[in-house]
């Protein structure tokens, strides 16, 4: 308990966030919309690449922030405030993959089901060599390339990733923010970025589109 | 204890490498990782590689939200937030309900509970006046008596139950 007590004390010392949050706690509204203000970009920033969809990271940003107001009385700081934040952005984002993925079944069940199997990530690579122009990329391509590549990673590898890129969160933070340990992150994000390596290196090497063969 | 297949040995050197571009190694597999880019040329392309793509993804775009999205947020919470308070007053005079039916549960239950400890106490004292009623009945005569090491020697020497027998 007393650990516990010390562990609080210590984010709060630390991590500003973590004393604005304890003043939401305390119903003080204009410490909640300086920690929206703060975070509101970053967090629609993750969702939007998690889930493809401006509209829908934007929604699911609100029930975030929804989410911390309506737990504020329960708050208790144990990690970092934006470790806490992303790991509710996580469960949001959980929540509504899975409520797609029963919208997508039950649309698959009436449609013919000819959908092709196979490996994205194949598919991805096989976009890449072979059904583009042989020509120098511009900024908006390459980042529909990219784009493209994060999109063809699991779910957990692009949670990972985006982490690690725009939250600069060590693989301490991650693991805490998506509840494995920290091997199992160093694993993941391995295997995440051989996979964005295996899409991206005709890019690279070349700095163009390959040619169709 | 097995030795890595080949495949799960390059798996594990992919993590060093991705650990070490991370800054996630302690420093002695930090050294290995160094010793192995400035021994092996394939060792330094491929860690090369992964910079550069893990690099790429700065081209992702950042989101800018606008003042609206702030409005529609808190706006959407302060709405939520009241819902909740007024869920909460509805709440009350059931609750208050809720606490008067448990207070009368309690209070029946207490009343039953005693009743049914008086007469369990009132049937203790009946049966203990059944018991004594034999001395009861004879208490005129036992008081005459005044000594009990009288009456020892009296039924001793059988008058007594003489006196009972004839007493009766």
């Amino acid at each position: 308990m007393a650990q516990s007590d010390n562990a609080a004390e210590s984010f709060e010392l630390r991590d500003p966030d973590v004393r604005l949050m304890l003043e939401v706690r305390d119903d003080n509204a204009a410490a909640f919309e300086e920690l929206m203000l703060r975070y509101q970009n970053r967090l629609v920033t993750v969702l939007e690449h998690l889930v493809s969809s401006r509209d829908q990271a934007e929604d699911l940003a609100q029930e975030v922030f929804l989410r911390v107001y309506r737990s504020r009385k329960r708050y208790v700081p144990g990690a970092k405030f934006s470790t806490w934040l992303f790991t509710i952005a996580n469960n949001v984002a959980a929540n509504a993959r899975r409520s797609r993925s029963r919208r997508r079944e039950v649309s698959l069940s009436v449609s013919d089901g000819s959908s092709s199997g196979g490996n994205q990530l194949d598919q991805l690579a096989q976009a890449a060599s072979g059904l583009m122009p042989a020509r120098q990329l511009d900024k908006a391509e390459m980042r529909d390339v990219v784009r493209m590549a994060i999109e063809g990673l699991n779910d957990r590898q692009r949670m990972a990733v985006l982490l690690s890129k725009f939250e600069d969160m060590s693989y301490a933070d991650i693991a805490a923010t998506m509840d494995m340990s920290p091997e199992a992150i160093k694993s993941l994000l391995s295997r995440a970025r051989l996979n964005l390596k295996e899409v991206l290196e005709p890019y690279l090497e070349r700095g163009h589109r390959p040619a169709a063969e | 204890m097995s030795q890595p297949s080949p495949h799960e040995r390059r798996g594990e050197l992919e993590e060093q490498f991705v650990g070490y571009l991370d800054g996630e190694l302690d420093a002695p597999n930090a050294h290995r990782v160094e010793e192995a880019l400035a021994a092996d040329p394939h060792v330094r392309e491929e860690v090369w590689k992964l910079e550069q793509t893990w690099e790429m993804l700065d081209e992702l775009p950042r989101t800018q939200v606008d003042e609206s999205f702030t409005r529609s947020t808190v706006e959407m919470i302060a709405v939520r937030a009241e819902q909740e308070l007024a869920q909460a007053a509805q709440l009350i005079p059931q609750r208050r309900r809720n606490a008067w039916l448990l207070s009368g549960t309690v209070v029946a239950c207490a009343a039953i509970a005693g009743f049914l400890s008086v007469l369990v106490m009132e049937q203790r004292a009946d049966e203990r006046l059944l018991r004594d009623l034999p001395v009861i009945e004879n208490f005129e005569q036992y008081r005459e008596v005044g000594d009990i090491e009288f009456l020892r020697l009296l039924r001793e020497r059988g008058f007594a139950q003489a006196e009972v027998k004839h007493g009766n």
